[in-house]
């Protein structure tokens, strides 16, 4: 009972901490950054989504530590989901996974157009809404629905975990490309000056290689959740 | 209304909606429902990141929270809800003229509808090879919750299971009826660091 009094009254205190920091916000609100990324975003990045403009080139560094971030989580899990007995698919004689056919049907449809726009979500990240975290989400999911058209697939996680190792390195190395070129780490290759289109080939590169990784750490970790309770 | 346009006023109906949602899925008991209401939350969070003018989360929140979180739910507590049984004995224990009437069936099937679980009995050749000594290596390993095997010398059925587990306590209480019955309890052992 003592204990969830103070439990409300903490809460009470950090109510009103937030609601006293709330008071001078009009203050501390100032729209340098906004104006600053608004006027010469497009002309420093060559990306028309100033989104797109703020993860892979003002600040590409945050974002690399988020990629490594997901790599970590999946490792994780394997980590855990691993086991030392082979047969662990072991085929139960009940345990048949039924899936409704018209289910499988509506996925095997929606499945084309699903991978489709990832991969539109990813190319187009520079243009439009999107780019490389969520076109992967996307395709991760368009890949999530083989296992429901066909319960009996086998996956080979090792290879999957590899490829995605290898990836973070490959953009890891793109990503300090520019220590050559420009002369500082992580941003864009090309020169400052180069032309809009040319700037566009890093950005998609980068877009399409953290795409992937995203992609393969997802299905990695859904693959090793469906083995779990098989 | 005043300043109030149509595009602040669906933002707003849409935060209490979002207050109901959240309430609800603590408040509902039922695991389907459960998943449905979290899809719905990450819904009208990705509406209002897009009236908010944040297209690029609202990508990521219907990709994530919509998609992949539920997918991974309904798979383990499709899982979780299974209660594996691996028959070592395969004699009429379980299957008795060719159908599940046997005594320990009758049993384990009053004891899982006890606790609303699905039984699923399974006698899969090569986990049923790995001698005795591995039981407890398999309880931990593999996801069989219980396994069944026969005791020759003395005309008993052992019926195996981690002692952590809650339902192994109460699978004891019930087989004191029956006196060809014997639960035997795994210790917990440390393990994987």
């Amino acid at each position: 009972m003592i204990k969830q009094f103070v439990l409300i009254g903490l809460l009470a205190i950090l109510f009103a901490v937030f609601f006293v920091s709330m008071q001078d916000i009009q203050e501390l609100y100032n729209t340098f950054g906004k104006d600053y990324i608004a006027a010469s975003g497009f002309a420093d990045t060559g990306s028309r989504n100033l989104v797109t403009a703020i993860l892979l080139d003002y600040r590409l560094f945050d974002s690399l530590f988020e990629a490594g971030i997901l790599l970590i989580a999946v490792s994780g899990v394997i980590w855990i989901s691993k086991h030392e007995i082979e047969e662990k698919n072991a085929q139960f004689m009940l345990d048949k996974f039924n899936t409704p056919d018209l289910f499988v049907t509506f996925s095997r449809l929606v499945y084309p157009l699903m991978l489709a726009f990832g991969f539109y979500v990813i190319i187009n990240g520079h243009v439009s809404p999107g780019g490389g975290f969520q076109g992967g989400a996307i395709v991760a999911t368009a890949i999530l629905i083989l296992y429901y058209i066909d319960a009996d697939k086998e996956t080979n996680i090792g290879l999957i975990v590899t490829i995605e190792k290898i990836l973070y390195i490959a953009i890891l190395l793109v990503a300090s490309l520019s220590i050559v070129t420009r002369g500082e780490f992580f941003t864009n290759f090309f020169a400052l000056d180069a032309s809009a289109d040319t700037k566009a080939i890093y950005l998609v590169l980068l877009n399409v290689m953290i795409g992937m990784k995203v992609a393969l750490g997802l299905w990695t970790i859904f693959t090793a959740f469906l083995k779990e309770g098989r | 209304m005043g300043n109030l346009d149509m595009l602040s006023l669906t933002a707003y109906a849409l935060q209490v909606l979002l207050i109901i949602m959240a309430v609800s899925i603590v408040v509902h008991k039922n695991n389907g429902t459960i998943i449905i209401l979290i899809t719905t939350f990450s819904l009208i969070t990705a509406s209002l990141y897009v009236i908010n003018k944040a297209p690029d989360v609202a990508i990521a929140e219907v990709a994530i929270g919509s998609a992949i979180i539920p997918l991974i739910y309904v798979i383990s507590i499709s899982r979780q809800r299974e209660f594996i049984v691996l028959d070592k004995a395969m004699d009429d224990f379980i299957i008795a003229d060719n159908a599940f009437t046997g005594v320990g069936y009758v049993l384990l099937k009053r004891f899982t509808d006890f606790y609303h679980l699905e039984l699923n009995i399974c006698n899969d050749v090569r986990l049923c090879s790995l001698g005795a000594g591995r039981d407890q290596l398999l309880c931990e390993q593999t996801n069989v919750d219980l396994i069944v095997s026969k005791d020759d010398e003395r005309n008993v059925y052992v019926l195996k299971g981690k002692a952590s587990s809650i339902l192994t306590y109460k699978l004891e209480a019930m087989a004191r009826d029956y006196d060809n019955i014997e639960v035997v309890k795994f210790k917990d052992r440390d393990f994987g660091d």
